[in-house]
């Protein structure tokens, strides 16, 4: 990991501090990760995200942010940069969620000073032009009809149920809006919210790399040229209301040409990184359904032993785009985060099924915790696995100003000091506190809606078809399983066509 | 940055890699002619056991972190019987099933123990087993990949229980009209070749597997072999650390004698051009495809048309330019020209915003490859597409993980390491000339195979849907 300096060195006029007690600032503050590459990594974050979106306007914070990263600057046109970008390799990323807004990019060193001075148009005097507007625009809506909920039915069912978790609440839309609110948006809102919420104080700029001496203080000076608010203070933060307590299990099951069928369901959890409990509920989410791996409790039972689907995961955190990538991405930090579960799809024929033994895992867990043997196996797997998510410098630049949000250490020290430390009854007591099997949401994704709505409801138990004789104790706990209890409170069927529309 | 201050605080390897990077591409920058360095900076050993079997050590000096890559050459590419499309990759599963000595389970359980990242992919050319773990415990490891390469065992009933997890990979994919553009799009240029068929295989076969235990004996008993297998161990090792362990636990296995007899595909005779229904709601997806050369390192074409594909198809190409930024028709263009070890396809793929534009697309798309068969490229240009590959490897190589992607991406179309500094040399020496000609020679009207898909509700694919029985 070449990282030669130990620690992160911080140059800010303010503190820096972005937790539930913030210290007002107004300039930038800078978060250096330093070593000796030839490779240097930005990683420019704003405090501000989707959960700022106006009413009305849901999708501004993306849009704009897109206006930024793939859009001109006032001195250079879209086209020119891609040109000038193009023999350097390098680009700039967007991403952008709730409450962050992060532009990622990576050069080598020898094209430091073209690169940054390209990026730093980019960020600082945005071209705001209608051409890259509208080109834009259509890309979200795209994305949104045709790459979601067209051809992408897995993100779908996960986006969808991350907004019934947290609706009338700000983390209540995807964060690329819906069509209606991207087709109500002008360059004048983006340009408003830029101003607004793009200001010198809601900065954190992070640096990685071999970058020369100096190249960190000129970032910071240049980027105190953002915007000042009023206040000369960081915008105020979002008011984020307690989320809703469903009650039952509250499923939509979303009608939808499709092979297999699709199950999510969470809920929202009052733990994240800065709680006491997020190291034992991390230890019990990589027990239940470590992501991509084969090691879950969840993949061991839905597919390892009944060959029911490609995979079954659980989260802790949100954690967008898991079909394409084995580790989360950093700077989606939240104060307020999700449970969740997911079961990819299975044959129709298993989809009741397969929303049973979901719940029936989650409830086994809940009922009977974890044992010694397996807290202390995902204690160790966990501890050593640490350091495979902060490989690359851009990892490692992410997961520091990530550990800075939620006002921990740095964040791989952090863990393994707390796993250390952690006792299986602490863990137990954490999912007795945190985690349950009803009062959730659930959504569906299926072809033939009204016969899984049927089966939710019917007195018989659900079966399981398989291709292969299977030994008695698992056919014993299928029969457990077809029996157990859905305690449903809603159940609605919703056309795809309606979702994020 | 001085040398000896990188050797201080990091040893020497990774001191020397660091310079050997900042000197090749200082000297490569966009003015300047490119050097004769290699664009591969790190130490690496090849070391040939007398099974066959070849180990391939690359010490990268990225601290503690080790990666594994298990590089098999077989992928679909191997399927020659009718009706075993699929089969490599569904044997990949069947891998994780555990042996006598460590069952399934007990595999789990050590690679917890290590905190290890486990996984596995095929292509059409090659199945590659990676792990990534902390140096410590390459013992362990290699020990357990050893057992089951060798030794892998599962019963029938567990042989059908994956079929049906492959199964609900291929569900999983189903919502993607590039998964059926893909399909559609083989299915028509290929004749003979098994790049005819995905490797995910022919939804038929697929649901066929439960019924192939015995052709997975076969098929293990041929390719999990050491001579069909080369293992790359990358990150902070030395090869005085894994040479012994590989002799020790892999010197064993024993060689095999099988070669498949692999179909040579005729050239195309004449244009095809087909309309693809798509079940789910998408924009129209264009795609122009040519039969095109197989990788190589010493024959400039494939080389070439990886600069062609760039230069012409990228974001910074003059098409994108027009058709996705000026006069916005098109939301996505991008090239598709993968390294495969026979002949494949160039593709140039579109979504069209409005229907009505497909035919103008096409025209376009079709005007430029014709003109790259004319006209001779800028110079500027073609630096510009050299330097954007030379960094392009650079930056991706940011940890040992990736670096041991990398390679074993080009281990499974050569055997060595040197295929990568080898590959390299021929784009710095391509030039304006080879890609008119290489362009004049690939972009012919017999050779294209060009796949219009759009959405059509009655468009629903028949084959054998898992719930559908």
């Amino acid at each position: 990991m070449r990282r030669a300096l130990a620690g992160f060195v911080l140059l800010a006029a303010g503190l820096l501090s972005f937790g539930a007690s913030a210290v007002l600032r107004a300039e930038p503050a800078v978060l250096e990760v330093e070593n000796e590459s030839p490779l240097v990594t930005f990683r420019i974050l704003f405090h501000t995200g989707a959960a700022s979106d106006p009413a009305g306007k849901q999708g501004l914070a993306a849009l704009t942010a897109a206006m930024l990263s793939k859009g001109g600057s006032k001195e250079m046109s879209y086209d020119e940069i891609v040109e000038a970008f193009f023999p350097m390799a390098s680009a700039v990323s967007a991403q952008v969620d709730k409450e962050m807004t992060v532009f990622e990019g990576t050069t080598h060193v020898e094209n430091l000073d073209r690169y940054y001075g390209i990026v730093r148009g980019m960020l600082l005097d945005p071209g705001w032009r209608e051409d890259d507007f509208t080109r834009l625009k259509d890309e979200a809506v795209n994305f949104l009809r045709i790459g979601l909920r067209g051809n992408n039915e897995e993100e779908l069912g996960k986006e969808f149920l991350y907004t019934r978790i947290y609706q009338d609440h700000p983390y209540g839309w995807h964060n690329s809006g819906t069509v209606a609110s991207l087709e109500r948006l002008t360059i004048d809102d983006l340009k408003a919210f830029y101003q607004e919420r793009y200001t010198a104080g809601n900065v954190v700029v992070g640096l990685a790399g071999g970058y020369p001496e100096g190249f960190a203080k000129q970032l910071a000076a240049d980027f105190s040229k953002l915007p000042k608010s009023e206040s000369g203070a960081q915008p105020e933060a979002v008011a984020l209301p307690t989320p809703r307590a469903p009650e039952k299990l509250n499923i939509k099951i979303i009608e939808k040409d499709t092979r297999g069928t699709h199950v999510a369901l969470g809920f929202a959890i009052h733990v994240n990184r800065s709680s006491p409990d997020w190291p034992a509920l991390k230890l019990v989410q990589s027990y239940l359904g470590q992501h991509r791996s084969s090691k879950g409790r969840l993949f061991q039972r839905i597919r390892e032993v009944r060959g029911m689907n490609y995979g079954d995961y659980a989260y802790i955190e949100y954690f967008p785009r898991g079909m394409f990538q084995f580790q989360p991405d950093p700077n989606l930090g939240r104060r307020q985060q999700i449970f969740h579960m997911w079961i990819r799809p299975v044959e129709p024929r298993n989809g009741v099924f397969a929303l049973r033994i979901a719940l029936y895992e989650l409830d086994k867990l809940v009922r009977e915790g974890i044992s010694e043997e397996a807290f202390e196996s995902t204690r160790l797997f966990l501890s050593k696995y640490v350091n495979l998510v902060t490989q690359t410098q851009s990892e490692q630049l992410g997961y520091a100003l990530d550990s800075e949000y939620y006002g921990i250490s740095d964040f791989n020290g952090f863990l393994k000091d707390a796993l250390a430390k952690l006792t299986v009854e602490q863990v137990n007591q954490a999912i007795r506190k945190h985690l349950r099997s009803s009062d959730l949401d659930i959504v569906v994704i299926t072809k033939d809606a009204e016969g899984f709505k049927k089966g939710l409801s019917s007195r018989r138990p659900s079966k399981i078809e398989y291709v292969s004789p299977k030994p008695k104790d698992i056919l014993d706990e299928d029969k457990l399983i077809g029996k157990y209890k859905l305690d449903v409170g809603s159940v609605e069927i919703v056309p795809a066509a309606t979702i994020f529309e | 940055m001085p040398g000896s201050f990188l050797k201080k605080l990091l040893g020497p390897s990774v001191a020397l890699c660091c310079v050997a990077l900042l000197s090749l591409l200082l000297a490569g920058c966009t003015e300047s002619p490119a050097p004769e360095v290699d664009i591969f900076p790190y130490a690496h050993q090849v070391d040939d056991l007398p099974n066959g079997l070849r180990l391939v050590t690359v010490t990268t000096g990225y601290p503690n972190i080790v990666a594994l890559y298990t590089v098999v050459q077989v992928g679909s590419r191997n399927e020659i019987e009718p009706g075993r499309s699929g089969f490599a990759h569904l044997f990949e599963h069947l891998m994780f099933r555990g042996t006598e000595k460590f069952p399934a389970e007990k595999w789990g359980e050590i690679m917890q123990a290590a905190g290890a990242s486990t996984n596995a992919y095929t292509s059409d050319d090659r199945t590659v087993y990676h792990a990534l773990f902390s140096k410590e415990d390459l013992e362990p490891i290699l020990e357990l990949e050893a057992d089951r390469f060798q030794n892998v065992k599962y019963s029938e009933d567990d042989f059908k229980t994956e079929t049906r997890a492959v199964l609900g990979e291929y569900n999983k994919n189903f919502a993607s009209p590039m998964r059926k553009l893909d399909e559609v799009m083989r299915n028509a240029a290929f004749s003979a070749h098994t790049y005819k068929h995905t490797t995910m295989g022919f939804a038929e076969d697929v649901e066929n597997m439960p019924q192939m235990y015995d052709y997975g004996l076969k098929f293990f008993d041929r390719y999990y072999r050491p001579e069909y297998t080369i293992i790359a161990i990358v990150g902070d090792v030395t090869p005085e650390d894994t040479r012994p362990l590989v002799e020790k636990y892999w010197g064993s296995w024993q060689r095999g004698d099988y070669t498949p007899e692999m179909p040579v595909e005729p050239a195309q005779s004449e244009a095809k051009e087909l309309d693809v229904p798509f079940h789910a709601p998408t924009l129209p997806i264009l795609s122009v495809s040519f039969h095109a050369a197989a990788y190589d390192d010493e024959v400039v074409d494939s080389a070439a048309l990886d600069v062609i594909s760039f230069h012409a198809f990228s974001e910074n190409s003059e098409l994108y330019k027009r058709l996705v930024i000026e006069e916005q028709k098109v939301d996505t263009l991008s090239p598709a020209y993968y390294d495969h070890r026979d002949p494949f396809l160039f593709s140039v793929v579109a979504r069209i915003k409005e229907e009505q534009d497909v035919d103008y697309v096409r025209e376009q798309i079709l005007a430029t490859c014709e003109a790259l068969g004319k006209d001779l490229i800028p110079v500027d240009k073609l630096e510009a597409v050299k330097s954007h590959l030379r960094y392009q490897f650079a930056l991706g190589m940011n940890s040992s993980g990736a670096i041991a992607g990398t390679l074993a991406h080009y281990l499974g179309l050569r055997n060595s390491p040197d295929t990568i500094n080898k590959r390299y040399a021929l784009y710095r020496g391509v030039t304006a000339e080879d890609v008119r000609t290489v362009a004049a020679r690939t972009f012919t009207e017999t050779g294209r195979t060009i796949v219009k898909l759009k959405f059509d509700s009655a468009g629903a694919e028949t084959g054998a849907a898992g719930g559908a029985k």
